[in-house]
């Protein structure tokens, strides 16, 4: 699945690793989603959402 | 040692599973020198020769204990598809090797080693399935 995450997180200046300290998350993990290797939870991805203050849509999206 | 873990689940797992491997030992010391020292036999024998096999038992208690208190949930996946890989792995060779020791008269393997072995092949896995998300 396709994310904006490292946009958003550019955006904001954050790391990986900062990104996963406030998703309380192991940066590995944050690494797999951002390279669309792993594709978070609903909640994880809500959690995203809220920290991003976006939605969901913005910033996954199902196409190849 | 243990304080250089950041994750407090896989900290207690960490420990959890030292403790375990250390009571296996003590066991195994224990359940060895009852049957040099006293032969015990029928019931009594039985529960002394198990003695090793409990704190085995509880490490893979603990396996799941760790995946249910893990809140990261890509660790927690690593680690499920790392078991079902040392699960299939394990699964695999002693199938193949029953059948090597029935048709072709192969050295019987002790079950003592499906233990060891299933952590091998998951480790194994664990590292394949690593890889994959680098």
């Amino acid at each position: 699945m396709k994310n904006r995450l490292r946009v958003l997180r550019a955006e904001r200046d954050w790391s990986q690793a900062d990104l996963a300290h406030r998703l309380e998350v192991s940066r590995q993990s944050v690494n797999a989603i951002e390279t669309g290797k792993f594709d978070p939870s609903l909640p994880l991805a809500f959690k995203l959402a809220r920290l991003f203050e976006t939605t969901i849509e913005a910033i996954f999206s199902d196409e190849n | 040692m243990f304080y250089s873990i950041k994750n407090p689940a896989e900290r207690r797992y960490v420990i959890r599973m030292w403790i375990m491997a250390a009571l296996c030992v003590l066991f195994s010391l224990v359940a060895a020198l009852v049957f040099r020292l006293s032969h015990p036999h029928n019931v009594v024998a039985y529960l002394v020769g198990v003695l090793p096999a409990l704190p085995i038992i509880g490490a893979l208690v603990y396996t799941g204990i760790y995946l249910a208190e893990e809140t990261d949930e890509f660790q927690r996946n690593l680690l499920v598809q790392s078991l079902l890989g040392g699960t299939g792995g394990i699964l695999a060779v002693i199938t193949a090797w029953g059948y090597l020791e029935d048709f072709a008269r192969a050295p019987h393997l002790d079950l003592i080693w499906v233990y060891p072995l299933f952590w091998l092949f998951a480790g194994i896995s664990y590292v394949l399935v690593r890889a994959r998300y680098r």
